[in-house]
């Protein structure tokens, strides 16, 4: 049977990383970019726990409850800013938003 | 006494600002103001010229400091300066008496009377100032004046022309001068006059024929000498009492004077170039002037002719002796300039000689003093001229043939173009309408007239003169008194007048309507009349020369400089701006992913992936 290694939890923080940043850039509704935004700071959280566990102090875990708390601001700032641009716009589709490109 | 200076050399400068600022609408007052000047200005000139005595006064003060060099303000006055202020101030002053009348019902008078005032302020600047860079600047002043002056009747083409062709003429001269200048302080190390005459005295070897004739070349520009002297014929598109004023008596003569006021800045060489340059000027216009019709022009041509005389009396080492023979000119060049102003006047302005006739008998006034200044230019015995000029032919009889021999032709020809412009305006019977019905003008032109001629009378005889005014010239005429050949010469001038004023009785008498001239030698009157081709070669050098190579310059310019540095450099900036132009396209999602693209380049240069830093 094959162990669990660091490596394994490093990939899978890359593939997080990387299902994140694909759907922040292809994904066009703004909730599912910021869920998106969120994956991509769960994937480098993972990376994170791992290394503390490699490292065997508790650096990086330390490091993962600051991020989850901006993480957790973060989404209560933009889920207010997408509510107050549906309200305004009754659109959360980013190809609405481009107000300023000309 | 530098009191007197400054008010003499501000009064017509403030004058003419007042001109200037209250009366552009006021002709009367303004011309009544710009008299009043004038005769201020005789006034303080006659105090500066005879408080001081026969002393030289020099006065300076700091103008402008920059590091450890200074220009310094400062009026020299002495034996040439108080000649010419004479000669300014009170010629002037009749001038300005003349141009009431004269520009009585001109619309624009304001603006000539301000004009005048300008120029006599520049032209009192030259007089009195004491260092080149000084003279300079008021030598601009006077183009400058001189240039609005002939642009009076702007709206004709032919005066618009002929002030800018004044204008430019003299640029090439005064760069010259500059050049001059600039030497001269390179050499010296200072270019105030009586300390450049202390530095030659005590070092001789100094002096350079590059630097004379560079400073020379200011000269040859503003007295119309040869090549330059194209532009002073045209110049007769201006008012006559400023032709009189700038174009015969002071501007064309202040060449002389800068001469003069240099004159130990000479080597042997330029002198002598100088001498052959103004007595070939004395025949070439000679020639001229002896085919033209315009009455100015005719007076045109015989004030470079004179001025001629006059260089060449300083290249014969002679300045006091170039100095009389300004001071005569311009008493009787001024007289027969005031003269055909009042015939132009009298025929509405009819310009052509062969249009007039019979003036005599209509203006007794004007042809009689017409008529004295014309026997005192020809050099008629015992008037001024004759004094001048004789004086002037006798230096030369006895320094240098070549130069008597030229200078004799041309004063040949004066008298026979002379008399042949006074028999056909005065003489013979009327020719047009306008010269049927001329009358003689009012007192304020005459008067200016009659006392003009009685200076070109007795102009000649210096003992009339204070000391302080001809002090400067008694040296030369000492030394002319003792020369030999006086017997020989005065026979040789009384043949010259008199052999000019039959042969012109003979061809001109009668009342001719054309030219005799062109029809008894027509090759001859052709040759003079092309002026030697030197305003068609001009022409020709601009036009096929000048302007191709300013055309070529520009297609440079704006293929290399406004092409290729200027719009290359917005260019670029421009091509930057597009590429980020392609980037900026509104669409969120680009913008997160060339974010993260970036975050993850510079994480990646971090960690060091492009290599070791």
């Amino acid at each position: 049977m094959e162990t669990i290694t660091p490596h394994h939890f490093l990939a899978l923080s890359a593939l997080l990383f990387a299902i994140g940043f694909l759907g922040v850039v292809i994904r066009r509704n703004l909730m599912l970019v910021l869920m998106s935004l969120e994956l991509m700071l769960n994937g480098i959280n993972l990376a994170l726990v791992s290394f503390s566990r490699v490292g065997l102090n508790l650096d990086g875990g330390l490091f993962v409850f600051f991020i989850m708390t901006v993480a957790a601001a973060e989404v209560a700032v933009g889920l207010a800013l997408l509510v107050a641009l549906y309200k305004k716009r009754q659109s959360v589709f980013s190809e609405n938003l481009n107000l300023l490109s000309n | 006494m530098e009191i007197i200076a400054f008010s003499v050399l501000l009064l017509p400068l403030l004058s003419s600002f007042v001109t200037l600022i209250f009366l552009r609408k006021h002709g009367n007052i303004a011309s009544l103001l710009s008299v009043a000047t004038a005769g201020g200005i005789l006034v303080f000139s006659c105090y500066l010229i005879f408080n001081g005595g026969n002393n030289t006064f020099a006065w300076d003060a700091t103008w402008l400091k920059l590091a450890d060099w200074e220009l310094r303000f400062g009026f020299l006055i002495d034996g040439p300066s108080r000649l010419l202020l004479f000669v300014v101030a009170f010629v002037g002053f009749l001038i300005h008496l003349f141009s009431l009348g004269y520009m009585a019902d001109d619309s624009a008078k304001a603006r000539y009377f301000g004009g005048l005032s300008i120029f006599m302020f520049s032209m009192l600047g030259i007089t009195l100032a004491d260092n080149l860079i000084m003279i300079f600047v008021f030598w601009e002043l006077v183009g400058f004046s001189s240039y609005l002056l002939i642009a009076h009747y702007f709206s004709t083409e032919e005066a618009a022309n002929a002030s800018q062709k004044a204008f430019i003429v003299n640029r090439v001269g005064d760069f010259g001068f500059l050049i001059g200048i600039v030497l001269t302080y390179w050499t010296f190390g200072t270019v105030n006059i009586a300390e450049l005459a202390d530095l030659v005295d005590f070092d001789s070897t100094m002096i350079s024929t590059g630097l004379c004739l560079a400073l020379a070349c200011g000269f040859i520009g503003k007295s119309a000498q040869f090549p330059l002297h194209v532009w002073l014929p045209d110049a007769m598109a201006g008012p006559t009492p400023v032709s009189a004023l700038i174009h015969a008596a002071t501007m064309v003569a202040a060449g002389i004077f800068l001469l003069v006021r240099i004159d130990f800045l000479f080597t042997t060489e330029a002198l002598s170039l100088l001498a052959y340059l103004g007595a070939a000027m004395g025949l070439y216009a000679g020639f001229c002037a002896l085919v033209q019709r315009d009455i100015k022009k005719i007076l045109a041509y015989s004030t470079l002719s004179q001025l001629g005389y006059m260089a060449a009396a300083f290249g014969l080492g002679m300045p006091g002796l170039a100095m009389f023979h300004l001071m005569t000119h311009a008493f009787f060049k001024a007289l027969m300039f005031l003269g055909s102003g009042a015939v132009i006047h009298a025929c509405h302005h009819e310009q052509d000689i062969f249009n007039y006739g019979g003036l005599r008998k209509k203006m007794p006034l004007t042809a009689f003093t017409f008529l004295i200044g014309v026997l005192a230019i020809s050099g008629v015995n015992f008037l001024s001229g004759y004094f001048s000029k004789d004086a002037i032919l006798l230096t030369a009889y006895n320094s240098s043939l070549p130069i008597f021999v030229i200078l004799y032709l041309g004063a040949l020809l004066t008298s026979f173009y002379m008399f042949r412009l006074y028999f056909i305006t005065f003489e013979g019977s009327p020719r047009s309408k306008e010269s049927k019905a001329a009358v003689e003008v009012t007192s304020l032109m005459v008067g200016p007239l009659i006392i003009l001629a009685l200076l070109s009378v007795l102009g000649g005889y210096h003992q009339l003169f204070p000391f302080s005014i001809v002090g400067f010239v008694l040296d030369d005429l000492q030394s002319v008194a003792e020369m030999p050949n006086h017997l020989w010469m005065i026979v040789l001038g009384t043949f010259a007048w008199i052999a000019g004023s039959i042969a012109a009785k003979l061809v001109y008498s009668g009342s001719p309507s054309d030219d005799p001239l062109s029809e008894k030698s027509p090759a001859f009157f052709n040759l003079c009349s092309s002026k030697l081709f030197f305003d068609e070669i001009y022409g020709f050098y601009v036009k096929r020369i000048q302007d191709p190579f300013a055309r070529f310059v520009e297609v440079m310019e704006l293929l290399f400089i406004s092409g290729l540095m200027v719009r290359g450099a917005a260019g670029c900036a421009g091509l930057f701006a597009l590429l980020g132009k392609i980037c900026y396209n509104g669409k969120i999602h680009a913008y997160g992913f060339w974010f993260i693209l970036g975050t993850i380049g510079f994480i990646a240069y971090a960690a060091g992936l492009f290599g070791e830093f």
